[in-house]
């Protein structure tokens, strides 16, 4: 097939007439330096802007857990203070869920999503880039919270009055990244000033606020994908045609819309017992510390399937492609999928077996718990049968999704272990949970990514990764992540609590600790090599085709890398796996009369997503700072209100603007249609 | 070539790995706070249902893996492999399917039986147990009838980062000025009622070999039983995290033949011995009311207003200091004793006098009261523990007027503090 | 090309991405608001009877609340609800001035819930319910507070669609559209607060002593 050829952008936006928006602004127009990346509506490059932050918080989160092992090497060590470990696991879980995974799951959802349904953007361009800069502003708060904590330790706020007024010093998050109520909240009478007394400091207030913030990108984006997916398909692109990741991102992102309101109301009450004496959570005044874990968790076992749910999605792409072979039992599969994400609302309080639910509770939700296994095994049974009679080619991202298959089964295995309650009530908070969990999310997710990643980069970059380096990498991942958590299973088995700085010399847990720690170093190093690779790649790597794997859907119908209207004209699929069936099958993607010389409409680039983002700054900053007793504090909150309520306001009167692109015909088009210039309008 | 190699080693380490540890001698099961070394029926029901779900995961991990392997390596491509597409399965088998999902929902009903009735069972003492346990069965004399057809209860409260123990049925409470801390001491053989309640945040009350852990949640009361069949010193701990010194929060469980259990009851509601005047004792004495310890902690005969902090009444007794985090006994002669006793972990030496006094130091001095090298309150055992008042009562105006003590007076205090048998 | 053509490329369901955009952003403050009612009545369940106030004293529910004047401020959002409708309807008419008039009198009778809501808060909190003194001042001002943020936000919006409509770029499809999408908002809105005045006021008159079960006569002042 000789797609390429006819891919050529033939204008560029540079050529255009200058743009005014309805402000009578100019609107930026740069295709490439940073003022584009700024201001960028491209769902391509918002995607890897997703994914290089990923990628940097994967490895904040990463040092964070080193020293956590660290610490934990040997017994009775004192290598960081107990208040730096708990503000260290508490960061490194928040960092790798909210930093790590989501953003670059949305990475994928972004880049994949509009390529693989056959449209030019998603639904709202926008709003793409305003959840970006709420994520990246977000993550931001959270992790400003650490330069608190290092100018506290460094002594720079000692001559502040409202520095030593401070009751409780800890200015990075120590809570867990659950932050159960009390120990988050309040326990008293408030007094005068509105102050209750507390346990922690104001690491909890740019916790719920970084949070607060990240569940608005969250809430954004996935609003977007689900638009994109219902309504943007490309014609004969029907539901049950649609790729298997796109089916996890919608089935993920309606997850989102219904789990994160969970967690801001919480996060609002929350805020409302700390900053102004409310009792929510306030056990001395009646609150109810177990509904924070209610509310945290009807939102907290959802968001595990919103972390493993894109990467399933992923494997599932891989797996045929590689079997060169269909996926196995399709319809079963995108089923199972939304079962797990609707049997996801029903089983949070598996979380909470230990809290004295009482036996009626506590079975019907270990019965659930047990009944989320079955769609779960279905999806392992159909990648086999996927793999079955197929002809398996060992690539990179193969072998990674075979890893993902091996982690997640074991992880999964764990995980029906305390769906028992009694068998939990041994395990709960020990480190065989802890082992459980990481090979869900390292195990499975991490490596699902990086798979996805290895598939999907040279279609980003239109560069190959080193396949040597990768395969060097995926080894020491894999066998560095289970000599790092495979013994944990003893750990919990033998009573080591988990969220513990140090234990003692005697209680057994030495040794396998200090495999522990040494299986952290070699994956860490294997997951440093395999970033350091894509990095390396992206910049220098050798070129490839734009179908280097003999790909199934339709974004390896396009050129590598993507041009930014990625439909020169907009296909008709007639199959599922419609560019399989169209290179070797009978079902050949036809083309619409779009495009061509009547030109494509693009979304105009825009300064005001960023801008509406930016006041979230201000209030991620304000909120701990009214916490910390800084005067006027208050006025840093309104200015930022104000700042995104401007964003909005002018992000609404500019107006959606845009601009017509001649693209090449990918066929001949059909005589007659109108020749329009390229004018912007 | 070795990097393919490694990564296809990588793939299959899981059931290496798995392989290697059952194998390996280094994982000992009988360990301190091994949950796979069950002394009582509770641990025992749960480690039961444990091991059903540990069968059913081998056995699918055995079939799936073993199946996954297969398809790996016998679909494998090969050279001289046609380039013909592979017939359409998008739909999969029906059959297969609705099978294997059939085959899932009947393992799961395996672990599904075990599991409720574990539930219900480990929910409250069950009524077959009763006869034996309720006090009037097993309990000496001086029962109060409206008591003996119970069984014995034991209200846990859970602190910032202690534990203490009340025994409301007998008079051991904090209110009657006998409440014991971090140490519970319960019989053999005999069920026994745990009401679990918290002052501040969230506990969690573990005792691996007894049973699992039920949480402490402030504002609410939450209840458990217990029963231990073969007397010994159990290790437990805290497993929810609760702040700061979480992981220095942990506690012992002695357990006793009854008829010494009635002996130890009495002995707790014994005062403390007069020191002798002149000692050294006796200037820690001083040193203990007017460094204002006396306002948290109780000394029954000596001084009652304290009712906060631990009571001191039997200190010298103890095993373990600080939240059962310092052990009073001689490290070596424990350990030596583990290795070699029939009964395992489960043996204890009696207490190490120069052990327990240098735990002391290290422990008050370190607790904010004393003064360190640079002259600033050191805090080293327990950070963030409220060994001052100030820390108790959350004022940070109070922080200037703090009590601090010199090396001779921690010694003095030390040396009061071990003659509270 | 026209720009409404550009624009408006028919998608897939045939549902303009704004209005379906605007469905999922409902749903999902479905569950939000679900959520704080839930903490509302789960927390009036366990505590039945009311709060004490600063001097001490035992208050209930029943005598704090002014069901009448709550009455009318539901009634007015209903009717602002009528109202947004005829501007709904009016701007698929292209009727301008029919709109301006109507979506007026939605700001005018949102502001009057607004203020209803106001007084309200004022007069409670001089009848001793604070945030702060009970976990039933806590879930009732931040539920009806939530609420009350909906409605401001909603009349900045049709304030903005207001004076836009002088500008003669609020007209046709894209217009009625927009309007339409505000409309959608503003019903969502005032079907929560059917729910929020039936779950936090109404069912403190239920049965003969309240349903809460806290002794008390009906409307006892």
């Amino acid at each position: 097939m000789s797609h390429d050829a006819h891919h050529a952008p033939v204008a560029s936006k540079l050529d255009l007439a200058p743009e005014r928006s309805d402000l009578g602004l100019y609107r930026p127009d740069r295709t490439r330096g940073l003022l584009d990346w700024l201001t960028t509506v491209d769902h391509k490059k918002i995607g890897i802007l997703y994914g290089a932050f990923a990628m940097l918080y994967f490895l904040i989160g990463g040092i964070e857990a080193l020293a956590i092992r660290t610490q934990l090497a040997r017994p009775d060590q004192t290598i960081v203070t107990a208040r730096m470990y708990n503000q260290l696991f508490t960061m490194h879980g928040t960092t790798m869920i909210f930093l790590g995974v989501m953003p670059l799951s949305a990475a994928f959802f972004n880049f994949l999503v509009p390529l693989q349904i056959g449209a030019r953007d998603v639904a709202f361009p926008r709003l793409n880039a305003f959840s970006l800069w709420a994520f990246v502003f977000g993550a931001f708060v959270l992790n400003a919270s650490w330069l608190f904590e290092f100018g506290h330790l460094a002594g720079w706020f000692d001559g502040f009055a409202w520095h030593q007024a401070l009751t409780y010093t800890d200015f990075a998050p120590a809570n867990g990244w659950f932050s159960y109520a009390p120990l988050s909240g309040t326990f008293g009478q408030a007094n005068a000033a509105l102050q209750s007394p507390r346990f922690t400091g104001v690491g909890t207030d740019f916790w719920i606020i970084g949070i607060q913030i990240l569940g608005v990108a969250s809430l954004a984006a996935s609003f977007n994908f689900i638009c994109t997916i219902i309504n943007l398909r490309a014609k004969g692109m029907t539901m049950m045609r649609l790729p298997v990741f796109t089916w996890m991102t919608l089935v993920t992102s309606f997850l989102i819309i219904l789990a994160f309101p969970a967690i801001t109301v919480a996060l609002i009450e929350l805020m409302f017992d700390r900053q102004f004496g409310a009792n929510f959570f306030n056990p001395s005044a009646g609150g109810q510390p177990v509904l924070w874990q209610h509310l945290f968790w009807i939102f907290g076992h959802p968001e595990v399937y919103i972390l493993v749910l894109p990467a399933m999605g992923i494997v599932s792409e891989i797996l045929p492609t590689f079997s060169g072979k269909a996926l196995f039992g399709y319809p079963i599969i995108v089923f199972s999928g939304a079962v797990i994400g609707f049997l996801g609302f029903a089983v949070w309080s598996h979380h909470m077996f230990t809290t004295g639910l009482g036996p009626v509770p506590t079975a019907a939700f270990s019965l659930l718990t047990m009944a989320i296994a079955v769609p779960t095994g279905v999806k392992i049974f159909n990648w086999l049968g996927t793999i079955w009679g197929g002809r398996v080619r060992f690539t990179p991202p193969m072998v990674l999704a075979l890893g993902f298959i091996w982690m997640f089964m074991c992880g999964g295995f764990s995980g029906v272990m305390h769906s028992s309650a009694p068998a939990d009530s041994q395990q709960q908070d020990s480190y065989f949970v802890i082992a459980h969990f990481h090979y869900v999310l390292l195990g499975g997710v991490l490596l699902g990514l990086m798979a996805g990643l290895y598939f999907w980069f040279p279609k980003i970059f239109g560069r190959m990764p080193n396949a040597t380096v990768a395969y060097v990498a995926s080894g020491l991942v894999i066998l560095g992540f289970n000599l790092a958590f495979g013994p944990m299973h003893y750990l919990g088995l033998a009573g080591q609590p988990r969220r513990t700085h140090t234990y003692h010399a005697g209680n057994g847990w030495e040794d396998w600790n200090f495999v522990a720690t040494v299986g952290a170093f070699i994956l860490g190093i294997g997951v440093f090599i395999a970033f350091a690779n894509l990095v390396y790649t992206a910049l220098k790597g050798p070129k490839c085709s734009s179908d280097p794997w003999d790909g199934r859907t339709l974004e390896w119908s396009l050129p590598s890398p993507v041009p930014e209207y990625n439909f020169a004209q907009s296909p008709v699929v007639g199959a599922r796996d419609a560019f399989t069936e169209h290179k070797h099958g009978t079902k050949r993607i036809a083309y619409e009369a779009d495009g061509g010389e009547a030109g494509v409409h693009m979304p105009s680039q825009s300064w005001m997503p960023m801008l509406a983002a930016a006041g979230f700054l201000f209030i991620g900053f304000g909120m701990p700072m009214m916490a910390m007793g800084i005067p006027h504090a208050g006025w840093v909150v309104v200015g930022g209100v104000a700042v995104l309520f401007a964003g909005i306001w002018f992000w609404a009167l500019e107006g959606p603007g845009g601009y017509m692109l001649k693209t090449p015909a990918v066929s001949p088009t059909p005589a007659g249609s109108p020749a329009a210039a390229p004018t912007a309008h | 070539m070795f990097s393919r190699l490694l990564s296809r080693l990588g793939l299959f380490a899981a059931p290496l790995f798995a392989l290697a540890l059952a194998g390996c001698s280094k994982a000992d099961l009988t360990v301190r706070q091994s949950t796979l070394d069950p002394k009582g029926p509770v641990a025992q029901m749960q480690y039961d249902v444990f091991m059903d779900t540990v069968w059913l995961v081998v056995v699918l991990f055995v079939l799936v893996g073993g199946l996954l392997v297969y398809a790996v390596v016998r679909f494998r491509a090969r050279p001289g492999d046609t380039a013909a597409p592979i017939a359409e399965e998008g739909h999969g088998n029906p059959l297969v399917e609705i099978g294997l999902i059939t085959a899932s929902i009947g393992a799961l009903v395996f672990i599904a039986v075990p599991t409720l009735s574990a539930i219900w069972y480990t929910d409250d003492v069950p009524a077959e147990s009763i006869p034996k346990s309720k006090l009037s069965a097993w309990y000496g004399a001086g029962l109060d009838p409206a008591i003996s057809e119970q069984v014995l209860e034991i209200d846990v409260i859970g602190k910032q980062w202690w534990f203490r123990f009340e025994y409301p049925q007998l008079g051991l409470t904090n209110d009657a000025k006998h409440s014991v801390p971090n140490e519970m001491v319960i019989p053999k053989g005999v069920a026994v009622r745990i009401n679990l309640r918290s002052e501040d945040v969230i506990h969690s009350f573990w005792i691996p070999k007894i049973a699992g852990k039920v949480d402490l949640m402030p504002g609410r009361k939450n209840r458990m039983w217990i029963q231990a069949d073969q007397v010994g010193h159990y290790y437990g701990q805290c497993a929810e995290f609760c702040g700061d010194s979480h992981a220095y929060m942990l506690f012992r469980c002695e357990v006793v033949e009854p008829a010494d259990f009635a002996k130890w009851v009495a002995a707790q509601k014994a005062p403390a011995a007069p020191v002798a005047a002149g000692s050294k004792a006796e200037q820690g004495k001083n040193l203990f009311a007017a460094k204002s310890c006396v306002m948290c902690h109780n000394v029954g005969g000596h001084f009652g207003a304290g009712a906060f902090g631990p009571d001191l009444t039997h200190l010298a007794s103890r095993k373990s200091l600080a939240g059962a985090w310092l052990d009073n006994r001689d490290p070596r002669a424990q350990r030596a004793l583990e290795q070699t006793s029939p009964l395992g972990t489960e043996a204890s030496v009696p207490v190490d006098r120069a052990t327990f006094k240098a735990n002391l130091i290290k422990w008050i001095g370190s607790s904010g009261i004393a003064q360190g090298a640079d002259g600033k309150p050191t805090q080293d055992v327990k950070p963030g523990n409220r060994m001052h008042y100030y820390k108790m009562f959350n004022v940070a105006g109070l922080r200037e007027t703090h009590q601090t003590l010199t090396a001779d007076e921690l010694d003095a205090l030390a040396e009061y503090l071990l003659t509270l048998k | 090309m026209s720009q409404d053509a550009a624009h408006h490329a028919p998608t897939s369901t045939g549902i303009d991405h704004k209005k379906l955009i605007m469905w999922l952003f409902l749903a999902s403050d479905c569950m939000f608001f679900g959520t704080l009612i839930s903490t509302h009545l789960l927390y009036r369940k366990l505590y039945p009877t009311g709060f004490t106030d600063a001097e001490g004293h035992q208050q209930f529910v029943q005598n704090l609340f002014n069901i009448e004047l709550t009455s009318f401020s539901t009634f007015i959002l209903l009717m602002s609800s009528f109202l947004m409708a005829l501007a709904v309807s009016a701007m698929h008419k292209g009727e301008l001035k029919s709109f301006r008039r109507n979506v007026l009198g939605v700001i005018f009778f949102g502001l009057i819930f607004l203020g209803c809501q106001v007084y309200e808060f004022t007069h409670f909190y001089h009848q001793g319910l604070t945030i702060q003194n009970s976990v039933l001042g806590s879930t009732f001002y931040v539920l009806t507070g939530t609420h009350g943020t909906h409605v401001a936000i909603g009349i900045l919006w049709l304030v903005l669609l207001y004076f836009y409509s002088f500008t003669g770029k609020l007209g046709g499809h894209v217009g009625a559209l927009d309007v339409e999408v505000a409309g959608l908002y503003w019903h969502f809105v005032d079907i929560v607060w059917i729910i929020i005045f039936t779950a936090v006021y109404l069912v403190e008159y239920l049965g003969p002593s309240g349903i809460w079960g806290n002794g008390l006569p009906v409307l006892a002042k």
